[in-house]
């Protein structure tokens, strides 16, 4: 009984874990713009394909070019990391195409919707272009887990190595964030950004630049995310991001939309959620989490930890 | 080019995007289309392979189906629309989505509607594809005919209010829960029985055909077409629904350039493709 | 906004009201117009030219997400073709590849268009939620369709001009079980997995489970998952809580392979029993070393040594960076065998001459279930409802080379099916 309680909670905070990191790449960008982002969810699979690409893996049958690999094979941490500064700038790019232009206009931002997921289809169908629909597995040499055992026993609880590691990340990634958010400069000027855009730019803040930044960091959490899920479960074709961003939308809300603790929370009590259906009733999992949304968002709009208030009516 | 077939898909397409655009045209960004045309088509897809198969079916029992579906999707409306017409803007966009997914997932996990295989044998009023067009675009006239008449009425003036600014057309006395709710029931009604023609032309249904994809296909089409005026959403679903087959020559690019189509569409074209600007100069213009 | 009354002509509201008007006008002009030039769909009526090569069609899913399958589909079909134009024969015979997409309106679209371009026949779709909704138009047009790869029940019943080489999973799936039972006959608790928002897969495990419970074994856990999961530590941890000796699995190869690699990871180390969704190298990568052992049932086995799989695999492992070809691809390419091979019989025996293209559309469809096939899949006919018949099934054991990259399906045990059993 114990140890079917443990194990809940670890399965909930592996796969909550992800989700607060899908999330948090929303948040950052609504909590400046006030938008959602749905190329978020390339940007992952991305950030996966980048991964994959450096630690030297080749192009399958299916991609256009055959055999076809960088040069290089780095360790899975430096890849990690350059391929989550690849869909950053990605991410960059997204913001000047999708984002900026219709910002300039001053157009409604309900179109940045389309727009990015818009930049969120052309991306996929670009990757599915180069890289085939195949799936591909990082070598696990790479990550320096090949001594390790598969899993670990945690308390009659078992859970792989891998996703330890991955909520190891995760967290470090989070909790460099916040600390990054609360302390430095630029991290205050997001914040006052997000507090109130006139005001910010009354205290001469450059709020263009703070926009970027905000689509640089959650295109690299994207990326990173990407990174490890496929290190733990392989990337599953060019539109294995497209169902994490799905479930990072519900769990924004659940969260309280724009909250960087509060995608946290959420992330974990959605993977808690989950964890807690029973077999029987998996078939209803995915409407679990938007039912838990649509209660939520009826019955508290600001969500779990949201500190905005709705507009007034 | 267009065969007739994909012309009825792309009226199907113009319905859709009118169901979305109604809401919206009352300053509301609701995006249960898909759930609403969802339950329609599974109504209509039940209801007419009850008892033996046949592969034929009257004009007259589809009808009834839409009227069902009509009911149905109404009622489900009300009950869903009063909390939800409460949230405003994107909270209301991400409601709505909610709603689509738990549609989509208990279409799946429902015993009688067939699972993942959904149902299928779904008999055709029709013998050709021309019958189709015919019926769907006679209701898109109707439907032509009844947003014309909207836009000069007083529902209409008080959506176009309400849409305007929520606070003043409330102080002018507009009961604006009415009026959003009002526009809700209406997008869920036109959805449901447009769920009922397509799931006798695509001949099955599954719970694949109400997803988050159509709720932002159909959103495409109001925001490239332009959510001014109701000719928007319908000029916008019957040229994105005609896009990617029009883009098969290019092959493995095709939904490359469709992506780069709804990416760029709004940036060059931020209030859509028909303005009231345009519609003004269409009016003034002397032959 | 509210303005009313006393509005003079010149009034922005009026010009753009009837502005609005003008342009429903001008639409609605076009679409009637569309629907008319659009009318006349199909060239059935047309008398063929005798010297003009016969054109076949294939929709298959080459963007989406059932894509993988499409390009498989694409690789089988293209070597297909490539290795019977070597041949010779009396009748050209051209090849149409279309995009029928991975959801159905894409699919009755890629249909329309083929049809109306001519085609003979039609291969494909390839999932069988989008057959459901093309099929019935082709057979309403009476053009015949050979699906490659279509396994839910009812897709032959669809009509007269429907018929498919994918044999339905009833055949196959009791062999594998038996096979594990046969190595292991302690066996009394079996967890199950299935993808439940996939047809093909919940088709197989209802079949999984009358098997199972023909065998007097009740599964302990029935864990439903979903065809987009990647990550099965919920599910996985609550079917082995039950202590499970046999699993068995439904589903496609990346979630399955994926199932199988975690299921291993987490400790399970009884047998495993899938279904022919992952009949297909695209697991190795996946599940890597993890794949080992993992029994599988076969509708087509790559072993198989006659003369015309032989020449499938050779060909394949050329395109293909030395690989072994999987059941879906070996699926496309007989379907392109059967269509192509009775369009040669009928031609020879002077069947075309003088014909409509749809009255040849009929003879072709009389021809092809009337046939005897050698294929890559082993010796196959048809039913008269265009279900196949399959004579040859396979248990295969995966076996994964040293580094865990690469491995191959070796052959456990073959079953001929007496003649006439479907």
């Amino acid at each position: 009984m114990i140890d079917t309680l443990l194990q809940t909670l670890l399965n909930g905070a592996a796969s909550g874990g992800v989700y607060a990191l899908v999330a948090l790449g929303y948040t950052l960008i609504f909590s400046v713009l006030g938008v959602i982002n749905f190329a978020q969810g390339a940007l992952f699979s991305l950030g996966g394909y980048l991964t994959y690409l450096l630690l030297g893996g080749k192009i399958g049958v299916n991609g256009a070019l055959p055999g076809w690999g960088l040069p290089i094979e780095l360790p899975f941490w430096l890849a990690l990391l350059l391929a989550a500064l690849g869909s950053g700038a990605v991410g960059l790019l997204v913001e000047r195409i999708a984002f900026a232009p219709l910002r300039r206009r001053g157009a409604e931002p309900l179109l940045s919707l389309i727009t990015s997921l818009g930049a969120g289809v052309v991306l996929v169908n670009l990757l599915q272009l180069l890289m085939g629909a195949e799936g591909y597995a990082f070598p696990q040499a790479a990550a320096g887990l090949a001594h390790l055992p598969e899993s670990l026993l945690l308390g009659g609880a078992r859970i792989r190595t891998i996703q330890v590691l991955l909520l190891v990340i995760s967290a470090l990634a989070v909790a460099s964030l916040s600390l990054w958010l609360e302390r430095s400069r630029s991290g205050k000027a997001m914040r006052a950004v997000a507090e109130d855009p006139t005001t910010a730019t009354l205290l001469g803040i450059n709020s263009v630049a703070v926009v970027r930044l905000a689509f640089l960091l959650s295109g690299m959490l994207a990326g990173l995310g990407g990174g490890l899920i496929g290190m733990s479960v392989s990337l599953a074709g060019p539109y294995f991001g497209i169902s994490y961003g799905l479930k990072g939308l519900a769990v924004l809300v659940l969260g309280g939309l724009g909250s960087v603790p509060g995608a946290i929370v959420g992330g974990l009590v959605m993977g808690l959620a989950e964890a807690l259906i029973p077999s029987e009733a998996s078939g209803w999992r995915d409407a679990l989490a938007f039912a838990i949304l649509f209660a939520v968002l009826v019955l508290r709009p600001s969500g779990l930890l949201g500190r905005r208030q709705l507009e007034k009516v | 080019m267009i065969d007739n077939g994909l012309l009825v898909q792309m009226i199907l397409g113009a319905l859709l995007g009118l169901s979305v655009y109604l809401p919206m045209a009352a300053g509301q960004l609701s995006l249960a289309t898909p759930a609403f045309y969802a339950v329609g088509g599974t109504l209509a897809a039940l209801l007419s392979t009850q008892g033996n198969a046949q592969s034929a079916i009257s004009l007259w029992a589809v009808l009834g189906e839409m009227l069902l579906a009509g009911c149905l999707t109404a009622g489900l409306a009300l009950l869903v629309g009063l909390p939800v017409l409460r949230l405003r803007g994107i909270y209301l966009a991400i409601a709505t989505i909610a709603l689509v997914e738990i549609v989509r997932v208990a279409i799946l996990n429902l015993p009688f509607t067939g699972g993942a295989a959904g149902i299928f044998g779904i008999p055709q009023p029709f013998q050709k594809p021309f019958g189709y067009v015919l019926f769907s675009g006679a209701l898109l006239a109707v439907c032509g005919w009844l947003f014309q008449r909207l836009e000069a009425s007083r529902l209409g003036r008080s959506m176009a209010a309400i849409r305007d600014d929520e606070l003043a057309s409330r102080c002018m006395g507009i009961h604006t829960t009415r009026v959003k709710l009002t526009a809700f029931l209406a997008s869920a009604v036109l959805a449901g029985i447009t769920g009922v023609i397509a799931a006798h032309y695509l001949n099955t249904w599954n719970a694949r055909q109400g997803s988050f994809d159509v709720a932002i296909t159909t959103l495409a089409f109001v925001i490239l077409g332009g959510s001014r005026s109701w000719l928007g959403p319908v000029i916008g679903g019957l040229l994105l629904t005609a896009l990617p087959e029009l883009l098969r020559p290019v092959g493995d690019l095709r939904l490359v350039l469709f992506g780069l189509v709804i990416l760029l569409g709004p940036v060059f074209f931020p209030q859509g493709l028909i303005t009231p600007a345009l519609l003004e100069r269409l009016g003034r213009w002397k032959p | 906004m509210l303005r009313s009354g006393g509005l003079s002509p010149t009034d922005p509201l009026v010009a753009r009201r009837r502005g609005n008007a003008r342009l429903a006008a001008a639409v609605a002009g076009a679409l009637a117009l569309l629907a008319f030039l659009g009318r006349s769909s199909d060239p059935a009526a047309q008398r063929l030219n005798p010297e003009a090569p016969l054109t076949l069609g294939a929709a298959l899913a080459l963007t989406g997400n059932a894509n993988l399958y499409g390009q498989d589909q694409r690789m089988g079909i293209s070597l297909a073709q490539g290795w019977l134009e070597a041949q010779p024969h009396p009748r050209r015979v051209a090849l149409q590849l279309e995009d029928g997409a991975s959801d159905e309106p894409s699919a009755i679209a890629a249909f329309n268009l083929l049809i109306r371009r001519g085609v003979i026949a039609l291969i494909g779709p390839t999932l069988s939620q989008q057959a459901f909704a093309a099929d019935p138009i082709a057979q309403r047009q009476g053009v015949p369709v050979v699906a490659p790869s279509n396994t839910a029940k009812g897709i032959p019943q669809i009509g007269s001009f429907i018929s498919r080489v994918s044999a339905q999973s009833s055949v196959i799936a009791p062999l594998s079980i038996d096979e594990a039972l046969r190595r292991e006959p302690t066996t009394r608790r079996v967890a199950v997995f299935f993808a439940q928002d996939d047809a093909y897969s919940t088709a197989k495990t209802a079949i999984f489970q009358k098997v199972l419970a023909a065998r007097g074994l009740k599964p302990v856990s029935i864990q439903r998952t979903q065809l987009a999961d990647n990550d099965f530590q919920n599910p996985i941890t609550a079917a082995l809580q039950q202590r499970p000796q046999l699993v068995v699995i439904s589903a496609q190869a990346m979630d399955g392979g994926n199932l199988i690699r975690q299921l291993r990871e987490l400790g399970y180390r009884g047998q495993i029993v899938v279904g022919n969704g992952l009949n297909t190298p695209n697991i190795y990568p996946i599940c890597q070393r993890w794949c080992d052992g993992v029994l599988i049932a076969q509708a087509y086995s790559p072993e198989l040594n006659t003369p015309v799989n032989l020449a499938f695999r050779r060909l394949f492992a050329e395109a293909n960076q030395g690989r072994t070809p999987g059941q879906i691809a070996a699926q496309a390419w007989t379907a392109y065998q059967v269509v192509f091979e009775a369009i040669q019989r009928v031609q020879k025996r002077g069947g075309f001459e003088g014909l409509t293209l749809g009255e040849a559309r009929q003879q072709l469809m009389k021809e092809l279930l009337s046939g005897r096939y050698d294929t890559p899949l082993g010796p196959i006919r048809f039913r008269p409802d265009g279900e196949v018949v399959q004579g040859r099934f396979y248990v295969a054991k995966v076996r994964m080379d040293s580094t865990g990259r690469n491995g191959r399906f070796t052959l456990v045990r073959e079953q001929e099916l007496p003649e006439g059993t479907p």
